[in-house]
């Protein structure tokens, strides 16, 4: 038998301690982090980016599940020491983080799939993934008709069956600046809304997390809100009755962008990364059911069940500069906590 | 090895040893809760989102507010509401347990832990299909035809009241039976014998002795409830404003984080003003 001496013992256990408290990010060659939204992302790009990646460049890839705000959060509170070495956002958050400067420069260069890549979709900072579009989500069995502007969301018979949620999400902020807009206000002047707020509150259905909107659509609580295109067509691949609307003043659009950390440890295999979700293989095959993604690579052929039928209509639709969004946002949140609760 | 663990092990005997065994605890609590709160509040004191510059603005933004105070009292009772309910049904229950058989005891003890057993997101998500328009509750009363249009459950407090009462159930009653198990049976009959009616004998005999219990499972309960983050946020709705839901915000969303860390120990003090109360009931029953 071996024999243990107190100094073994203690230098054993000092370093399962260490162990236990380093960083979580992946330092090995061939391996990095990344961050990724919780539920569908994750879903879709642990079963099809992570394979691909893994044959691509022999790369392993850890996923981290959070939230957007979160991501930034965490970064923001790990201070120097990132806790993963990529970011996948939506425009306000990454506005914030590009703010705290806690981006990576990306080198278009190291990016063989960026020709593919519509311009002005790989910036200095981060690539575009995937598109997003928001408009009008509604039950066609209740509603043969379908709402065609934001202003009959708070008409009769959809506010009583509105789904409200505030300005917490990226889709929730640009949907109540479409609404304000349609109320006569704009980004600089949100008073219509918050009037036209006040005096729906009392009628809708719900005022929920945003989190919890497609459960209570699904359970019959309420029967139209706003969201993306991606929550449509997952709802309906549950068998939920759902319809997308796209109001009259267009359907909105906005990017998810893929980011490298401020001194990540794996910059190299974080740009293969990124390659890689831009690829068109990759891209076809998170367009499809159950992900539902929209594809931004130029070589793919969209399929039907999406709600768009090429990537053209998305310079078609309506979009919003974030750097004026987010200094008002604390506000808007705070003036909806206030005005728009019991 | 048997040796080496002796030789690190060996100790003198007696009091000297104590301040070692708690060592590791004291360091431990010292790193991973007495440190994060220091900075916590030290972060509360920077006056602004970016803490570029110190102050008590925060601090004033929200003790000035009404709707803020308003955020701490609806937490506050929130909890209150949570331990008047499971206190409610956990009585009558703890009493069918103490009279029940061994096996029967056993069955009920496998119910009353069950929810343990399950994630509270779960158990959270259930309360959406049983509370909304189109759920068991709603379709029950129509079909009975008590209501004619389904009744608004969900993003209520009655709502969550209901939902958390089934979710903090296990914590009112597990510290219950165990006390209520202690008890004394023979006092129980001596009160009977001596003509007190049924409820004289829960108020004057059964309610004292198990006050105790009664005390833990309520700190248990106001604490949890008012921290509930999930089911406040999934079942009380946006309509509902309490402290967990702004902590999460104004931290995550906003990035004010000096205006969360003032809700932060605010809903802390709160637990704790919660906790405090309880357990001076607890010496003031025994005094008196």
């Amino acid at each position: 038998m071996t024999k243990l001496t107190r100094r073994d013992v203690l230098a054993g256990a000092s370093a399962l301690g260490l162990a236990g408290l380093a960083p979580r990010g992946a330092s090995a060659s061939g391996s990095m982090t990344a961050a990724i939204y919780p539920g569908t992302w994750e879903e879709a790009y642990r079963a099809v980016v992570a394979p691909a990646l893994k044959r691509a460049s022999g790369v392993d890839v850890a996923f981290d599940s959070l939230f957007a705000v979160d991501q930034v959060a965490k970064v923001r509170a790990a201070r120097g020491v990132p806790p993963f070495d990529c970011f996948v956002l939506d425009p306000g958050p990454a506005a914030a983080a590009r703010a705290a400067g806690l981006f990576e420069p990306i080198d278009s260069a190291k990016l063989t799939n960026a020709p593919k890549v519509p311009a002005g979709l790989i910036t200095r900072d981060g690539v575009t993934c995937n598109a997003q579009v928001v408009g009008i989500a509604y039950n066609p069995k209740k509603f043969p008709t379908a709402p065609k502007s934001w202003t009959d969301l708070f008409q009769s018979p959809f506010v009583e069956r509105l789904g409200l949620t505030g300005f917490q999400t990226t889709f929730g902020t640009v949907s109540l600046i479409e609404m304000c807009k349609a109320f006569g206000g704009s980004e600089a002047n949100m008073e219509p809304i918050f009037t036209e707020l006040k005096k729906a509150v009392s009628k809708v259905a719900a005022v929920a997390a945003p989190a919890a909107m497609p459960g209570l659509f699904q359970q019959g609580q309420i029967d139209v809100m706003y969201t993306n295109t991606n929550t449509v067509a997952i709802l309906k691949g549950r068998g939920v009755d759902i319809a997308f609307a796209a109001p009259a003043s267009g359907a909105i659009t906005f990017q998810t962008t893929l980011h490298i950390v401020k001194g990540a440890e794996n910059v190299a295999n974080a740009h293969k990364y990124i390659d890689v979700a831009i690829s068109a293989e990759v891209q076809n095959a998170l367009q499809r059911s159950p992900y539902n993604m929209i594809p931004i690579n130029k070589d793919v052929t969209y399929v039907d069940t999406l709600d768009i039928k090429s990537i053209d209509e998305l310079a078609k639709m309506v979009t919003h500069d974030w750097t004026r969004i987010n200094p008002q946002r604390a506000a808007w949140i705070e003036r909806f906590n206030k005005e728009i609760t019991k | 090895m048997a040796a080496a663990i002796a030789t690190a092990g060996a100790a003198p005997a007696g009091d000297k040893v104590d301040w070692r065994l708690a060592t590791p605890l004291g360091l431990t609590y010292l790193v991973f809760f007495a440190a994060p709160f220091l900075i916590l509040l030290g972060i509360s004191f920077y006056a602004d989102a970016e803490q570029t510059r110190l102050g008590l603005d925060s601090w004033l933004k929200f003790y000035t507010d009404r709707f803020y105070l308003k955020v701490i009292w609806d937490t506050l009772k929130l909890g209150i509401f949570a331990v008047i309910a499971t206190t409610l049904l956990a009585y009558p229950l703890a009493l069918v347990y103490r009279a029940a058989s061994p096996t029967w005891q056993r069955v009920l003890l496998f119910i009353i832990l069950m929810p343990l057993l399950t994630s509270v997101v779960i158990r959270t998500f259930a309360w959406i299909v049983i509370l909304a328009r189109e759920g068991v509750v709603n379709q029950t009363l129509m079909a009975l035809g008590l209501t004619a249009t389904p009744l608004n459950l969900l993003q209520t407090e009655l709502g969550l009241v209901i939902a958390l009462t089934q979710i903090e159930m296990p914590l009112m009653l597990l510290p219950l039976l165990t006390i209520m198990n202690q008890m004394d049976q023979n006092l129980v009959d001596a009160s009977r014998a001596l003509g007190a009616s049924k409820w004289r004998t829960f108020f004057r005999v059964i309610l004292p002795l198990t006050l105790p219990g009664w005390i833990a499972g309520a700190t248990l309960v106001f604490a949890s409830a008012t921290t509930a983050f999930i089911s406040q946020s999934v079942i009380g709705g946006a309509r509902l404003v309490y402290l967990p839901s702004l902590i999460w915000q104004q931290s995550m969303v906003v990035y004010n984080w000096p205006f969360a860390a003032v809700a932060s120990l605010t809903l802390l003090f709160t637990v704790l003003a919660g906790i405090m109360a309880l357990s001076w009931l607890g010496r003031f029953a025994r005094t008196t």
